[in-house]
């Protein structure tokens, strides 16, 4: 009876602690999960189109066939294409908030990228565009008119808008991406660490990369 | 009497842990080799602290953990399944780091979604990320196709018993070879070939469309990479729509359906048995519902009155039903087109196509066609046997690799771990319409999820409630090591607690 009671009290006391154990892990781990950084601020994002390429996703069949104008950030690059292939060039259009400061360069994290592709028949509009938004560069903020198709016949079926006119309205170019002071102290000091860790390891690792190199003839148990 | 684990049995699956964190962390050069080349300091340092990381915490657990016992079969699921999470949890960082996440639990789901070749994503201002965190963002789902498990086990193990019990918790049991530490380097040399013929064609293809060659090439790489893994990550936000072109989508999606086959029968037509790929009841079965479900999803479009041309209609219909069969979640619509154009017919098809899946031991995730061809056999079977005398012996053959016979211990578990996943499913998209979604959507999405296919109606956004970011972070881990594994950590832990 007495030994019952005291194997019943042990059993009790190691649950506890390892459920102790295992809210504090969870607790740290759910606190660094919902720690965010601070949010967009897309109220203050004024859509320099009336109609913007979330409009034109949402309401596709309002617009389909429409002329419209519609401003955005050159990203990616231009893709000319021969005759064969339709001729024209390809460029796509982001007319989100990270069109003037994108997250590399300190701007407010502000959802997903929005914009639209378009068609330019007429090459030579495209040699305008000098810059592409991309990793540490802002692209040319371009205004084009033309037609927007929701599933262009002329291009199975995708959903893009036929320029008939391009502008250039602001020059992009290079924005640096800063780095941060506290990586170059803590990046060394990690790597150095990791060494350590290494060092204490490096006989079983020689030894286990020997034994990668051995001939393998056995079945598995 | 449940028994308690033995500390010698921390130690082995502490250690085995360790090692494959190891893993990860080598995996990591690749992506600050990159942005050295780019001369991205920031995210080489990035990279740094990430790689360093890795190296502390593995190295540091086989010191701790030291042991030269081998792992039980249950062991071997638990560092299957548990080392998915710790391996989510490092590469998370450089994701964190990048500034492209609005919390660690978003970079959380981003890696669980790479590593797990779903394809979700809630990083913000993909258009302006760097190429050391893209490269980054590819070799997840190109190393998580193949299973953190065998990567482990083609470079880190001399080859152990314990190995394969390992191979089998990822999700894995087909043997291409005698031993698993072979099987696991056929798998990649599998992977490897096919990366070097799909990039090569795929950046000439690039060329041909007008890109750069630097740029034609980076993208060719990931390209190929979000494609076999059926992972469905692209370099742009525009996914599939960037590229225009009908050249690039058909060897996409080839490459995507080629991905989601079984590696033995990859195995099989490399070592000569070519007619693997007609005889198989995966091929058999894959190409039915394919030719089947793109049907139901033009005659949706066509109701829909969405393509003027058939041409049109037959490019994305089919582009889109063999993303979702094969489990990439390559998109040549905008997200939110599956509600705002496509319609609800076209979603559905969408969605049974999600559920179920590619080949059994691929990159692909769902029911797998394997288990729905045998539950199709089954049915048909016993329709057949209802109409036969009592005393007639109806034996159902069928053909995978080898020829095998139907029996009821195979019927009872397929319908069992169909049972499982329908009933999951369901719970996902009730989950959705808790948070305010549509029925439809808030399934589609939840079916994407634990179908590790990542196509979107729309649902996944940064700005999605945190509890549905935690549910499709645990469906995308249940969906890819499917829930054998998962029973095994939830086993193991519980004889924590409670053993004796």
């Amino acid at each position: 009876m007495v030994y019952k009671r005291k194997r019943h009290k042990s059993y009790r006391r190691r649950t506890f602690e390892i459920g102790i154990v295992l809210l504090v892990i969870v607790s740290v781990v759910l606190a660094l999960a919902f720690v965010k950084r601070p949010i967009n601020r897309t109220e203050d994002w004024i859509n320099p189109n009336i109609i913007s390429s979330i409009d034109l996703v949402e309401r596709p069949f309002e617009y389909d066939g429409r002329e419209l104008e519609f401003i955005g950030e050159a990203v990616g690059e231009r893709m000319v294409r021969s005759s064969l292939s339709g001729g024209g060039a390809w460029i796509h259009l982001n007319d989100d908030p990270y069109m003037y400061t994108n997250v590399g360069s300190g701007g407010p994290l502000s959802g997903y990228n929005s914009g639209s592709a378009v068609w330019v028949k007429d090459v030579g509009l495209t040699d305008a565009i000098k810059n592409y938004g991309g990793y540490q560069v802002r692209g040319d903020a371009i205004k084009v008119v033309g037609v927007y198709n929701m599933a262009c016949a002329q291009h199975g079926g995708d959903t893009d808008i036929h320029a008939q006119s391009l502008e250039v309205i602001a020059a992009g170019g290079m924005s640096k991406v800063p780095v941060d002071t506290w990586k170059l102290l803590v990046a060394p000091l990690l790597l150095v660490i990791a060494g350590v860790m290494y060092l204490i390891n490096r006989r079983r690792i020689r030894d286990e990369i020997k034994g990668l190199f051995k001939r393998r003839s056995a079945r598995d148990a | 009497m449940i028994l308690r684990p033995s500390a010698d049995s921390h130690r082995v699956i502490g250690k085995y842990t360790g090692k494959i964190l190891v893993g990860l962390g080598l995996l990591m050069l690749v992506p600050l080799i990159c942005s050295l080349v780019y001369q991205e300091w920031s995210v080489a340092l990035d990279f740094t602290i990430s790689f360093s990381l890795c190296m502390v915490v593995g190295f540091g657990a086989q010191a701790f953990f030291r042991t030269e016992r081998d792992l039980t079969w249950s062991e071997g699921l638990v560092v299957a399944a548990g080392s998915w999470i710790w391996a989510v949890l490092l590469a998370a960082i450089p994701y964190y780091l990048s500034g492209h996440m609005g919390s660690y639990l978003d970079a959380c789901f981003d890696a669980m979604s790479g590593f797990t070749t779903t394809g979700l994503f809630v990083l913000q201002d993909l258009d302006h990320l760097s190429n050391g965190m893209n490269v980054w963002r590819h070799v997840l789902t190109y190393t998580g196709g193949q299973g953190i498990v065998v990567i482990a086990l083609t470079f880190l193990f001399k080859g152990t018993a314990g190995a394969y019990k390992m191979y089998v918790g990822e999700g894995k049991d087909e043997r291409l070879l005698p031993n698993v530490v072979q099987t696991a380097r056929a798998i990649w040399l599998v992977s490897i070939v096919y990366l070097v013929i799909g990039t090569a064609a795929l950046f000439v293809v690039n060329l041909w469309l007008g890109m750069s060659p630097a740029r034609g090439f980076i993208l060719a790489a990931q390209q190929f990479m979000g494609a076999w893994s059926t992972g469905g990550f692209a370099p742009m936000s525009y996914n599939g729509m960037y590229y225009h072109s009908l050249a690039a989508e058909l060897i996409i999606i080839a490459i995507a359906i080629a991905g989601s086959f079984n590696f033995a029968l990859h195995w099989a037509v490399w070592t000569g048995k070519r007619k693997e790929i007609f005889k198989n009841i995966e091929t058999i079965t894959f190409s039915i519902s394919l030719i089947c479900l793109t049907s139901v999803a033009m005659w949706g479009l066509i109701k829909m009155g969405v393509y003027e041309d058939s041409l049109s209609l037959a490019r994305k219909a089919f582009y889109i039903i063999a993303s979702g069969h094969s489990g990439t979640g390559l998109t040549v619509i905008y997200n939110r087109s599956f509600v705002t154009m496509w319609g609800p017919i076209a979603m559905i098809a969408t969605i049974i196509v999600m559920i179920i899946g590619g080949s059994a031991c691929s990159t692909a995730g769902g029911l797998k066609v394997f288990r729905v061809g045998i539950f199709v056999k089954s049915i048909l079977a016993d329709v057949k046997r209802s109409m036969l005398p009592e005393s007639a012996v109806l034996k159902v053959k069928y053909h995978h690799v080898k020829d095998s016979y139907l029996t009821d211990k195979l019927s009872k578990s397929v319908a069992m771990i169909i049972t499982l996943f329908l009933i999951t499913y369901l719970s996902s998209g009730f989950l959705g319409v808790l948070y305010g979604y549509d029925f439809t959507q808030a399934l589609f999405e939840g079916v994407s999820a634990l179908s590790t296919c990542g196509l979107s109606c729309g649902v996944t956004t940064p700005a999605m409630p945190d509890g549905m970011k935690v549910a499709y972070i645990l469906y995308m881990w249940l969906g890819r090591l499917e829930f054998l594994s998962i029973f095994a950590v939830g086993g193991y832990l519980y004889s924590v607690l409670r053993g004796r």
